[in-house]
């Protein structure tokens, strides 16, 4: 699935009852938001820079500076440690509220198109 | 919990147990008794006469027994606050644990606070919050009416109470009412039902702001609140009804005295004569209440002179205009008649017999002698006897003449004495503005005419003297009337003042007896009540250790006898805290949480009290700033209050869930979520493992997701579910040996990623993740390190194998874990 349809995926979770995700929507759609931001940094590096598709999320947010815009980079990074933390279980905490899976899903968005736009540019300029 | 002791013996009986032992002299006794039955039993032994009205208060109220052993069964919320579609909590209506808990802004207070707002039917209790949040009760995301519906279940009734509260489209937040609907009964108003009080007492609802409020708030507010736990209503309202005796006793003394210097300076400056003598009257006590009110009436004072005369010359009365012309008149004709006979043989016979009567008296007291007149003949008694022949002869004849010169002088007479004396008065001090010389000078002008003047003088002057006396007498009038009258006017403010003043004094007097007793009364009472407030506030103080002895925990703080002190404003409660064996510390050493945890053990007795009809407690995060240790402990004083009381616990995050279920508490848990759009879910909350092995199991079946996002999803709660077993696992073995929580909680925090959790929990070290998947493998064998494995990256990657195996995996691997 491409992250644009992760994403639409978890916009559907948050803004519409889905049967069958009573209660259990708030981490699923963290998830799938998570999961778009992976895949979104992921397609990136293999048109910028292949060797970092697999060095995981955190050591990739640290060098994308050197390639993306620093606003991209702060929104990227604020994402995925929300949802980093919504998607690991830590003691005493709740699921993610509406209004924090709101904002993630947002900043997602944003990063995907940005990404995607930034990519293209490349490819364009080393043509 | 029954440790606030079954029925008290009720207050009233107390103290009249008190009374007969030891009570104050005289009408002191009966005053505390009538102040313990009602304002108007004070009334009738204060004043002694029958108030009246009717005086039995059965006869009010309905026949209706009073509901009691009230539980919830299920509070429903629509379009109110964080709530928009209908969400509904269902309870177990008896005694148990539930606990609800949700993020903050998911609606559970929005839960809490219906019930409360339901149920209260109060505005006051409401005005008092912010504009925000009385403006912003409404959810955003519904139109149309907002509702809360309450079911609660009544001891020895069938079928359910219900309460709700409708708001129409548009109402404002005051623009509801309660009703309440009792089984095979008509809906009616929810005030009908007299629970205002009792909620007030007991306070079935809890919320974190007013434990703090309750604590920290003001001293004489936490002594209020305690004090009506106390079951001293009865006491409060006596003592109360005696201050308010006595306060309206001592008012009229009071105002008195407040307004006695004021008064005194105007009757310092008032120059009226009257002015002084009240001043006298009231320089010092006891004040001449009696001299004071004849003045307020304007009554005069016998010692003021200047007004006495002044009085006495507008009483001066002179003889009119016409009487003064008539008696002229009448002397003018008597003497002209007297003129017109000169000449006359009447007039000459009258002079003549005149002339014989003179010489015949000459002649008796010189008999013999030659006649003086004429020197001829010797009057002798034969002359003698026809001189009075001939006076007889002569008078017959000058009669007419006789009578018109006696009329002359009868009519001068007249004219001298038309007009009396001057008055004394006149030639006293009538004061500044009046003077009495012009009259006098009249008056003189006038006596000195009448007394030596011709009958020719009078009628020529009389009547202009007349005249000018009685032009001068009217001024002289028109002057004192004028000083009198302004004497008065400026008197009669004063006159008020005074009477007004009086009647105030006068009342003080009549209220000096009673007032010396009410003082004894409230004395004695006052005495008798400190001892029986320490009495209750002991046993109180005993349930109150037990809670604290539960909550504290880790904390330093103990908690020694509580006490009721002071009176009126200076009224607190005195808790005896020690910190470390060191007594008399103030209750700012303690933290926020150990507040918090103390306003819990002073209150939660009152809202268990066996004298509330309500069996239900609903607490309103009681969790916030409280340490692990002490939500350990706040579990294991829930459930036991939860053995014979519904407990209905609102929290923010899973701590206090966590706690029971560690802790194997019986507690019923749901959670709350709320999507956008205010929609609100309730969960049943079981513990996290098994929560997201759940979670996975119905995701790994629904058909509502595309396959790749499933299987992401189920990977990640089937981690999850791993993580929060090992959490488990660590946890429940550090605590077992003695680690504190707080260490404990550092230490899994450290480790986030699931192959440290593992390490720590099988090896019992964070650092050995690179022995996680040999010692998997010994111990629980390759379906283990193939979930863990699949946990690990099928969160990255989509894993290829069947969901559901994956899924039973986990499932085996956690359970192995938390053995």
């Amino acid at each position: 699935m491409t992250a644009d349809e992760l994403l639409a995926e978890s916009d559907r979770l948050l803004s519409t009852v889905v049967p069958g995700t009573r209660g259990r929507w708030p981490r699923a759609c963290a998830w799938l938001t998570r999961l778009a931001l992976e895949q979104a940094l992921d397609e990136y590096w293999f048109r910028v820079l292949p060797e970092a598709v697999n060095c995981g999320v955190r050591p990739q947010l640290l060098i994308l500076p050197q390639y993306a815009s620093p606003s991209t980079t702060a929104l990227a990074t604020e994402a995925w440690f929300g949802l980093a933390r919504a998607t690991h279980h830590h003691a005493y905490d709740l699921a993610p509220t509406a209004a924090e899976l709101r904002r993630w899903h947002d900043l997602v968005r944003t990063v995907v198109a940005q990404l995607t736009a930034a990519g293209q540019k490349v490819d364009v300029a080393a043509e | 919990m029954e440790g606030n002791g079954a029925a008290q013996v009720k207050v009233d009986e107390l103290i009249v147990e008190r009374l007969d032992q030891s009570g104050p002299a005289g009408r002191a006794t009966d005053l505390v008794l009538a102040s313990l039955l009602g304002d108007d039993d004070l009334f009738v032994v204060l004043s002694g006469t029958t108030p009246s009205g009717d005086r039995s208060p059965q006869c009010a109220q309905s026949a209706e027994v009073p509901l009691a052993g009230l539980y919830l069964r299920s509070i429903e919320v629509e379009g109110f606050r964080g709530i928009g579609p209908k969400a509904t909590l269902r309870l177990q209506p008896g005694p148990g644990l539930t606990v609800v808990a949700g993020r903050n802004g998911s609606g559970k207070s929005s839960l809490a606070e219906a019930a409360e707002l339901a149920l209260t039917d109060d505005n006051k209790r409401w005005s008092g919050r912010t504009q925000v949040w009385r403006d912003g009760w409404r959810n955003l995301h519904t139109t149309g009416e907002s509702r809360v519906g309450l079911e609660l279940t009544a001891d020895g009734r069938a079928g359910l109470v219900r309460v709700t509260r409708e708001w129409p489209e548009g109402a404002s937040l005051d623009g509801a009412e309660s009703l309440v609907q009792l089984p095979a009964a008509p809906r009616r108003a929810l005030s009908t039902m007299d629970w205002s009080a009792p909620l007030e007492v007991f306070r079935p609802f809890l919320s974190y702001s007013e434990l703090g409020a309750l604590v920290s708030g003001r001293p004489s507010d936490m002594y209020d609140a305690l004090q009506a736990i106390l079951g001293l209503d009865q006491l409060v309202g006596a003592e109360k009804r005696l201050t308010d005796a006595r306060k309206r006793l001592d008012e009229p003394s009071k105002q008195a005295d407040k307004q006695l210097p004021g008064l005194r300076t105007r009757l310092e400056e008032h120059p009226d004569s009257r002015a002084s003598t009240a001043l006298d009257a009231v320089r010092r006590r006891p004040w001449n209440l009696d001299v004071i009110e004849m003045l307020a009436v304007g009554g005069a004072i016998a010692d003021d002179a200047v007004a006495n005369r002044l009085t006495q010359v507008g009483a001066i009365d002179l003889p009119s205009v016409d009487d003064i012309a008539a008696a002229t008149e009448r002397l003018r004709a008597a003497d002209q008649r007297v003129t017109s006979m000169a000449g006359t043989p009447a007039e000459d016979a009258r002079r003549i017999a005149s002339l014989l009567t003179m010489a015949l008296a000459h002649q008796a007291g010189h008999p013999g002698q030659t006649c003086p007149v004429c020197r001829g003949r010797v009057l002798d008694d034969q002359w003698a006897y026809s001189a009075h022949a001939e006076i007889e002869q002569l008078n017959k004849a000058a009669g007419e003449a006789g009578a018109a010169h006696k009329e002359l002088a009868a009519a001068t007479q007249a004219v001298r004495e038309l007009v009396g004396g001057a008055p004394a008065v006149l030639g006293q001090d009538l004061g500044d503005k009046v003077d009495g010389a012009a009259v006098r000078e009249a008056w003189q002008a006038w006596a000195n005419l009448a007394g030596s003047g011709s009958a020719g003088q009078l009628i020529a002057s009389a009547q202009d003297r007349f005249s000018a006396l009685v032009a001068s007498v009217g001024e002289l009038q028109k002057q004192a009337v004028a000083v009198l009258k302004q004497r008065s006017e400026a008197w009669q403010p004063v006159a008020a003042a005074l009477a007004s003043w009086a009647e105030i004094a006068r009342s003080s007097e009549r209220a000096a007896a009673d007032l010396a007793d009410v003082r004894k009364a409230i004395d004695w009472l006052r005495k008798a009540g400190q001892e029986i407030r320490d009495d209750r506030m002991a046993q109180l103080t005993e349930t109150s250790a037990q809670v604290w002895g539960m909550l504290r925990q880790e904390s330093n703080v103990e908690l020694g006898p509580i006490k009721l002190a002071g009176a009126s404003t200076q009224r607190h409660v005195s808790v005896d805290v020690t910190v470390d064996g060191v007594a008399g510390a103030a209750l700012s050493v303690m933290s926020q949480g150990e507040l918090h945890a103390l306003g819990l053990a002073l209150f939660l007795p009152r809202a268990t009290s066996p004298d509330s009809p309500f069996r239900f407690i609903v607490i309103d995060d009681p969790v916030q700033s409280m340490d692990p240790a002490k939500v350990e402990g706040l579990a294991r004083l829930l459930a036991w209050i939860g053995k014979d009381r519904q407990v209905v616990v609102f929290t923010h995050d899973d701590r206090l869930p966590e706690a029971i279920r560690r802790l194997q508490l019986p507690a019923t848990i749901w959670e709350v979520t709320r999507r956008e759009g205010s929609v609100v879910e309730l969960t049943k909350n079981e513990d996290p493992v098994s929560r997201y092995i759940d979670d996975a199991r119905a995701l790994a079946r629904t058909t509502e997701l595309p396959e790749d996002a499933r299987a992401v999803v189920v990977a990640g709660f089937c981690r999850s579910a791993l993580e929060a077993a090992c959490h488990e696992a660590i946890r429940a073995r550090r605590l077992k040996a003695g680690v504190r929580h707080s260490d404990v909680e550092r230490e899994l925090t450290a480790a986030q990623k699931l192959r440290q959790l593992l390490a720590l929990s099988l090896l019992d070290d964070a650092a050995r993740g690179g022995d996680v998947v040999p010692a998997l493998r010994q111990r629980y064998g390759q379906a283990a390190v193939k979930a863990f494995n699949a946990a690990r990256e099928g969160t990255h990657e989509r894993y290829q194998g069947d969901l559901r195996h994956f899924v039973e995996d986990t499932v085996h691997l956690a359970n192995a874990l938390r053995a």
